[in-house]
């Protein structure tokens, strides 16, 4: 057989592979198009018209995104955002890793306290912000203040006080996605080869020594990977202020997707304006992405 | 801006008595028979509501199959808000009949959301009754009709008597010493909070609730005319004006109830309309601004006995005793037909909300009424849209059979509309919610810090809402 025949045969079963592979993605690529892209288009594209409820009326190039930058409440929505991704950083992103390492070194109960860990997550979102509301309520009939006052404490408003609104919603969005977390770091950990404790027993070393020898370095990718979809996901955080604070007091929990939303759905139907909001967090999310890319790959080459 | 309210204050109090225009009379006739189309009804009770509101909803259908044999009525559980019905306006699925709030018809109808029924109201015979404070509200600027009033009411306040009796605040004959001004709302607040422990005030100061409470409160303070808290200027344009003397005096009030007399519920921030009610209610607060259509919210939904609750007028502030006329209405979805629009006025008429009553409707309103008294809600005379005389007081003669209240504890709040001493006002003409919103955000700055400085908080709402109708509408 010629060389040339045999590449021809080649690139014809090259070609038979791809497009099995094509039509099995087919089906997904059209949802994508259609759910995803094409909504992302039309939000980018309506960013830049002035529009009257969802119709395009003409184009106003970036006006939309100078009137929407220009005003308070968007650097406070901004600040606010930046502050929950802190607050759920420190809350909330060490705590799934210390869940994952007691489990994980608990001998007997494991799969009642894995249970128990992710059972926050099983509940609705919605259910979890009322019943934490009614845990920080502030009258004396809220569970804290009732708490609080077997101590002789008075009973203390916590939802109207500015400085502690975000750290509280962030706690709550901890206890409910904490465990959902934890379990895969469990399952990263799972990964880590038998062999590797055994040594380390053998060597004598202490529990002490193994998370931080082998367990926090087996996870320390998985890690990376879990620290920006926490930032993304955080960064779109709406629901829990809408219901919890509705924003307030005085816009201090105001996320910027929750202004987006009031710009779309407040009573204003601006939806040019809310479309401007959301490129704007895209493109910042989109910056962070990037930032943590260039350092993973940097880290990367390094090794 | 004086005539308008009015006009308001007038068109509103003959609807309660003093009209004389026309009698009632069947519709029937006016409809064909043979009329054949499907409409699609929001609001219909969903499988949770209760066995007498479902009940009599399958009532009201029976009847319209049995008048209309070929109208078929497709059920549907939508509940209006304005974030979903835009959606569903545009892609062609917004049922026939929708529910929204009063705030919303004159957006709506500029931004050619719903469908003109004008033709249809004619046809029954109704276009010349409509309370002329109604068209307003439910009309473009050519006078052609989008909507239909489904119940109106007039914000005044809610009472738990039984805070009161604990604060010692009950005459001999079992009547409250209630606020009859803002001052003395403060003060009675007080005495309450005091004595009892509990909120003299509740305020749900989140989302735009805030805002639209402290307009009524603005309105007493003298926000109106000139010193109105929007306003058009000689140019057409649309003026913002939060910081006028009478607007900052408003919000003075706004913070002296919280760090002066401290009769503000706790968590007012992010108290909303539902919570607002739920702890009056409850026995959390002893006062709620709150209207008459809303009385059941207290009362069956929250457990408070018809005995224990009244419903007094607003009080009267220094430059005037204003209160919102405001309420529900039913509008339509914008690809409507002209035989569906008669559909609609036909099932419309049977609920009883055109100014007609037969036996079925008779039979609809005691039907309702009796629901209501079974379930503890305060069974009272509504405010009517209409400027029939003889309609009107045909209904309140069938309210009278079911009345359960001792209607002494809110026979002042009825008599204020009729004998005009209060002036109802509808609410801010322009994107209201809008206002609302950047006012509550101003609320929420004051009664969360004592040392906030009201000019400059109210300052930035009016640049950001001047702003906000530059945009919308100025430069549009």
């Amino acid at each position: 057989m010629s060389a040339g025949k045999e590449s021809r045969i080649r690139t014809h079963a090259r070609l038979r592979e791809n497009v099995t592979s094509w039509l099995i993605m087919v089906p997904g690529l059209l949802l994508m198009l259609f759910f995803v892209w094409e909504p992302l288009f039309e939000s980018v594209r309506m960013s830049l018209y002035k529009t009257r409820n969802v119709e395009l009326v003409r184009f106003i190039g970036l006006d939309n995104f100078v009137s929407v930058v220009s005003k308070d409440d968007f650097m406070q929505a901004l600040v606010n955002t930046f502050s929950y991704t802190f607050w759920s950083l420190l809350l909330g992103f060490g705590l799934p890793v210390l869940l994952a390492i007691l489990i994980n070194e608990t001998t007997r109960g494991k799969g009642l306290f894995r249970t128990a860990v992710y059972l926050p997550n099983m509940l609705p979102g919605l259910a979890v912000i009322i019943l934490w509301s009614a845990f920080f309520s502030g009258g004396k009939s809220g569970v804290l203040n009732i708490l609080i006052g077997r101590l002789g404490i008075p009973p203390q408003s916590y939802l109207t006080r500015s400085e502690w609104v975000i750290p509280i919603i962030i706690l709550i969005a901890t206890w409910k996605g904490a465990g959902a977390t934890a379990l895969i770091y469990m399952a990263g950990m799972a990964g880590i080869s038998p062999e590797l404790y055994e040594a380390a027993a053998i060597d004598g070393a202490t529990v002490r020594q193994r998370v931080f020898h082998i367990l926090l370095p087996a996870v320390r990718k998985l890690a990376g990977t879990l620290l920006i979809l926490q930032i993304i996901s955080v960064f779109q955080i709406m629901y829990e202020p809408m219901v919890l604070t509705k924003g307030g007091p005085d816009n201090a929990s105001l996320s910027l997707m929750q202004l987006m939303w009031q710009y779309a759905f407040g009573g204003s139907m601006n939806y040019g304006k809310a479309s401007a909001v959301a490129v704007i967090v895209t493109l910042i999310l989109l910056v962070m992405t990037a930032i943590y890319s260039f350092f993973n790959r940097r880290e990367s080459d390094w090794e | 801006m004086n005539r308008m309210i009015q006009c308001v204050s007038l068109m509103l109090s003959l609807c309660l008595l003093l009209a004389s225009a026309g009698g009632f009379a069947a519709a029937e006739g006016v409809v064909d028979g043979d009329l054949t189309c499907t409409i699609t009804l929001g609001n219909w009770p969903p499988d949770t509501a209760s066995a007498a509101e479902k009940a009599l909803f399958e009532g009201y259908r029976d009847t319209m199959a049995r008048q209309y044999p070929n109208v078929t009525l497709v059920p549907d559980y939508y509940s209006y808000t304005l974030s979903n019905y835009v959606p569903m306006a545009k892609g062609g699925t917004a049922p026939t009949i929708f529910q929204p709030p009063f705030t919303d018809p004159q957006l709506l109808i500029s931004q050619h959301l719903v469908g003109d029924v004008t033709e249809a109201l004619e046809k029954f015979g109704v276009l010349d009754k409509f309370s002329p404070s109604y068209v307003e509200m439910l009309a473009d600027e050519n006078g052609r009709i989008y909507g239909l009033p489904r119940d109106g009411y007039v914000l005044g306040m809610h009472l738990n008597l039984a805070l009161f009796r604990e604060a010692g605040l009950m005459t001999e004959d079992g009547l409250p010493m209630y606020p009859k001004t803002l001052q003395e709302l403060a003060e009675y607040g007080q005495i309450i909070r005091e004595k009892t422990g509990k909120a003299g005030l509740v305020f749900p100061a989140s989302e735009t609730y805030g805002g639209w409470l402290f307009t009524n409160i603005a309105w007493n303070f003298g926000c109106v005319g000139e010193s109105a808290l929007e306003y058009q200027d000689e140019d057409g344009r649309w003026v913002c004006n939060f910081t006028s003397p009478e607007c900052v005096a408003a919000m003075e009030y706004m913070r002296d109830l919280r760090w002066k007399y401290d009769i503000l519920n706790v968590d007012a921030t992010t108290t909303d309309w539902a919570g607002a009610h739920s702890l009056l209610g409850t026995g959390e607060a002893a006062m709620n601004f709150a209207a008459d259509d809303s009385v059941d919210q207290p009362t069956s939904n929250k457990g408070l006995p018809v005995e224990d609750f009244a419903l007094i007028p607003f009080p009267a502030g220094p430059a005037g005793r204003y209160a919102l006329a405001g309420g529900t209405c039913y509008m339509f979805a914008p690809d409507i037909t002209a035989d569906q629009a008669v559909a609609a006025m036909a099932y419309l008429k049977i609920l009883g909300k055109l100014p007609f009553l037969d036996d079925d409707i008779i039979a609809g309103m005691r039907a309702d009424y009796a629901a209501k008294r079974d379930r503890g809600a305060p069974v009272l005379p509504a405010i009517s849209a209409w400027n029939d005389a003889e309609y009107n007081s045909a209904k309140q003669a069938i309210v009278d059979e079911y009345c359960n209240v001792d209607m002494r504890l809110y026979s002042d709040f009825f008599d204020s509309l009729s004998g005009g001493t209060i002036s109802l006002k509808s609410e801010e003409p322009v994107f209201a919610q809008q206002l609302y919103r950047e006012l509550t955000a101003v609320i929420q700055r004051v009664i969360t810090r004592e040392g906030a400085d009201i000019v400059k908080a109210l300052q930035k709402a009016q640049d950001s809402f001047q702003e906000y109708l530059d945009d919308e509408i100025n430069d549009y």
